[in-house]
């Protein structure tokens, strides 16, 4: 008697474990899906935009291959809420950013860096470079090359490669479209009062990336310490001579797929204030990309070792007559982007996409100030001049720009 | 019965290869639903019938859901994610038409199994058979969490839902199979009954109250609300006491065995408990922020995934698999190899943890100091080849497993009870609740 007893009761038990169980996978489902996207939701028609920018055709095509080839297994798609993060990325991610992703590549490993703010980090030609080869342009990476989305080149991309980079220069877009208005916005939906994580999506920069070119940055003054120039050969090695070649003449493996091709730092002397602003800000419009993420140290003696490289001779002194005629056709010809007074600070410098030359910053070796005035730089606004010049018009003003190299500081440690 | 031809050797290393993104895609199925599907559904047509003391439903249905699991999921699946269609969300590779039939196959499991537990009725039903139940009841539940959802709602909410599954997945289709595997094989092997019945009980319902909680963690910091954040970080370490009283009540259970048990079942699943402890303890302590902040995203994770799939679950389904072997005449059975196998996969195993442990400690800090993204890569370069070696050595061990299974004389690990009775009735008799006596 008591048996069936005990046995109906242990069998109540269970029917109600058994529901309870269910119920718990609803509670779970619902406190930590259904709830959330509700909160998201909402967050999300608060904080967006109010014509939010979506992605495009191709843009979404190119998150398709992005998808098929697990790049999500080893770059994730979300600045997290840490410091580190921030600091690294940029301002963490918030929800109305993936609000059109389906499904979502959040991510929950990084091999490689996060990707969700590196629109507009690389530039293009090094975005295909880098898919297409990747340890052509950075020697240590780990990541898959990709030849299979070009044909044979990396400058010949496929309509897969273009749209998969398309997507790549998308990621982050849509936060720093929507701007400082944008901003206000989603700082107004935000509880950032009464919720100091979600303020930190509002702290800081919002791309922190620091390879980010930056067209008119400060940069640092760099040390100068002389007996550092072996390790800035190293970190020469190690992180330029992929397309900048071992000798420094441009000629690495990356160069091919570069357009502009990276310079030939042999032909060039810069001053120390210049290489600090190319190395701190990048090359805006070209592939080559900021290194903030060195130390100023490392930057001095790097800049050192690309000093080192530089093997311009000293030609003889042009007659006065020669520099006059070169003034003549720069002021003419150069100046309207190059400035009057060679400081790349021309009426039309701000409409073009890189920053012209500086001439009082850096020096050409006369061959090769001669070549690029007659070829030009290919993927750059600089145009040939031979159809406009005559060859002794072009040989003044290769004079005549390297008459105004004036650098603050003793620029060639050589010496 | 066994139908774990398609066991995935590709414990694979980081070495870069080519299309290494999709090999990572076949990787993570293939373990999960290609060799531990594959290996506990196979048990469960051993351990199924001892325990409800009927055939399962149909032998007809048995055999298409094993040609429906391998031809019909893992085949189209693995060949569709290396051809490029798939879905980019972690355990939940395969694409959406290869989940339609893992979803009619797992409905097929529970048309297969479940019938005899509740003809039996529920009251005298064995621990075994409450993971066995819950395992597949939840895993059907579960399963369109991860695998539909995110394909419907979008951003982070769509990441909510995958973490309940990348969660779900671990811990209520692959924990409750590889337990109830463990807790079936302790008392047929030792002879002796289980520890504490009531202990099994409330350890059962504690996992399943607390496995769902858990998804979270895996999106720590993220813009997923906090308040559903913190939810899964004290649940994940709630969860880490209750594996606590699992593991104590399944240790105990195996007093007197030693701690290198002769049988190789049983061998292989007393140290699976050992790592199911580790595990656990490791997953509570890493969702807790502070050290979240350092190791996520790192290797260390990846050393606690293998430690869970490779370690606790794959050490089960082994055990479970030798333990089935030992009690058909017709099989094929080498000891040798199989003692070799679980040497192999233990040192192999517990070498790959450490080196990823270190891997992910290193990258943590690294990218805590700011150093240039290429440092973390550059130093974990040597890890990653010690990686490679490391899985040669777990490689071999399941390539040995599979030996020890496929050679040596038929019925060559056959267990003679000395009383020469019929071992299904021995098990049985060792496996009857005493539930009475426990709560008395």
């Amino acid at each position: 008697m008591s048996g069936s007893s005990s046995t109906r009761a242990l069998r109540m038990a269970y029917v109600v474990a058994a529901v309870a169980g269910v119920l718990f996978f609803v509670i779970s489902v619902g406190l930590l899906g259904v709830w959330p996207t509700q909160v998201l939701r909402e967050q999300t028609s608060r904080m967006a935009p109010e014509v939010p920018l979506r992605p495009s055709v191709s843009e979404s095509r190119g998150r398709l291959v992005y998808a098929r080839e697990g790049c999500s297994y080893c770059h994730s798609q979300q600045v997290r809420f840490t410091e580190a993060d921030a600091r690294r990325f940029g301002a963490p991610t918030l929800a109305w950013e993936t609000q059109f992703d389906t499904p979502h590549m959040l991510g929950t490993r990084r091999i490689g860096p996060d990707l969700s703010r590196t629109g507009g980090t690389r530039s293009l030609d090094w975005q295909y470079a880098h898919l297409y080869a990747p340890r052509d342009l950075v020697r240590e990476s780990v990541m898959p090359a990709y030849p299979w989305l070009f044909d044979g080149a990396p400058d010949r991309p496929t309509q897969e490669a273009r749209d998969l980079v398309a997507y790549l220069d998308s990621l982050g877009r849509a936060r720093e479209v929507a701007g400082p208005e944008g901003e206000a916005r989603a700082r107004e939906g935000c509880d950032c009062d009464n919720d100091p994580m979600m303020a930190m999506a509002f702290e800081g920069r919002l791309n922190n990336h620091p390879a980010r070119a930056i067209r008119h940055g400060d940069a640092p003054t760099l040390p100068i310490d002389t007996e550092a120039l072996p390790r800035g050969q190293a970190l020469y090695a190690r992180h330029c001579a992929t397309c900048h070649g071992p000798e420094g003449q441009g000629n690495g493996p990356g160069a091919r797929g570069l357009r502009p091709a990276p310079k030939n730092l042999s032909q060039h002397e810069y001053s120390s204030a210049r290489l600090a602003s190319a190395l701190w800000n990048g090359v805006t419009g070209a592939a080559m990309p900021a290194w903030r993420d060195l130390s100023t140290n490392d930057l001095g003696a790097l800049a050192q070792a690309v000093q080192a490289l530089s093997v311009t001779r000293v030609e003889p002194a042009p007659s006065e007559a020669l520099l006059a005629q070169g003034r003549e056709v720069y002021a003419a010809n150069c100046a309207q982007c190059h400035g009057p007074d060679g400081r790349g600070n021309g009426t039309a410098a701000d409409a073009l996409p890189m920053v012209p030359a500086n001439f009082t910053q850096q020096q050409l070796s006369l061959s090769e100030a001669v070549r690029v005035l007659r070829e030009g730089i290919p993927g750059s606004p600089m145009a040939p001049w031979t159809s406009r010049l005559t060859s002794a018009d072009i040989l003044a003003t290769a004079h005549y720009v390297r008459s105004l190299y004036a650098p603050a500081l003793p620029g060639h440690l050589r010496k | 019965m066994a139908a774990f031809q398609l066991q995935s050797p590709d414990f694979g290393a980081g070495t870069p290869s080519l299309g290494w993104g999709r090999i990572r895609y076949a990787h993570t199925q293939g373990i999960m639903l290609g060799w531990l599907a594959n290996a506990f559904f196979a048990f469960l047509y051993h351990a199924v019938p001892i325990l409800t003391g009927r055939p399962v439903t149909s032998e007809r249905l048995g055999a298409w859901l094993c040609a429906l699991w391998n031809f019909g999921v893992m085949v189209p699946g693995w060949v569709l994610v290396l051809a490029g269609v798939s879905q980019p969300l972690e355990w939940a590779e395969f694409p959406l038409i290869v989940d339609v039939m893992v979803a009619l196959v797992l409905a097929g499991m529970a048309v297969q199994f479940l019938p005899g537990f509740f003809r039996r009725g529920v009251e005298s039903m064995y621990i075994s058979s409450w993971y066995i139940i819950g395992g597949l009841v939840f895993t059907l539940l579960s399963y369109p969490m991860g695998n539909l959802v995110p394909e419907v709602v979008s951003g982070a909410a769509g990441a909510a839902f995958s973490g309940l599954w990348i969660h779900d997945a671990v811990g209520l289709f692959v924990t409750p199979l590889a337990l109830s595997t463990m807790y079936f094989i302790i008392p047929a092997s030792t002879g002796r009954p289980i520890f504490s019945h009531f202990l099994s009980m409330l350890g059962f319902w504690l996992l399943f109250f607390l496995y769902p909680l858990n998804g979270t963690h895996h999106y720590v910091f993220s813009v997923i609300p906090m308040s559903a954040q913190l939810t899964a970080i004290i649940t994940s370490a709630l969860l880490g006491v209750s594996v606590v009283l699992v593991v104590t009540n399944l240790l105990l259970s195996l007093r007197g065995a030693g701690w290198l048990p002769r049988d190789p079942a049983l061998r292989f699943v007393s140290t699976g408990i050992v790592f199911y402890l580790i595990v656990s303890l490791q997953g509570s302590v890493q969702a807790q922020m502070s050290l979240n902040q350092r190791v996520h995203f790192t290797d260390w994770v990846v050393a606690h995934s293998h430690l869970a799939m490779l370690g606790f679950a794959s050490f089960a389904a082994a055990g479970g698999l030798i333990h089935a072997w030992q009690r058909m005449p017709e099989a094929r059975y080498h000891a040798g190899a199989l003692s070799w196998a679980y040497w192999l996969m233990t040192i192999g195993l517990v070498l790959m943890v450490a080196d990823l442990t270190i891997a992910g400690l290193v990258q943590g800090q690294l990218w805590l100091d700011g150093a240039p993204w290429i440092d973390s890569v550059a130093a974990s370069r040597k890890y990653w080849a010690a990686r490679t070696h490391i899985g040669g050595l777990v490689s071999g061990g399941f390539v040995l497993l599979l030996a020890g299974l496929t050679t040596g004389p038929r019925g060559g690990g056959l267990i003679v009870r000395p009383e020469g009775g019929d071992t299904a009735a021995h098990t049985r008799t060792h496996l009857a609740p005493s539930l009475a006596g426990d709560h008395a």
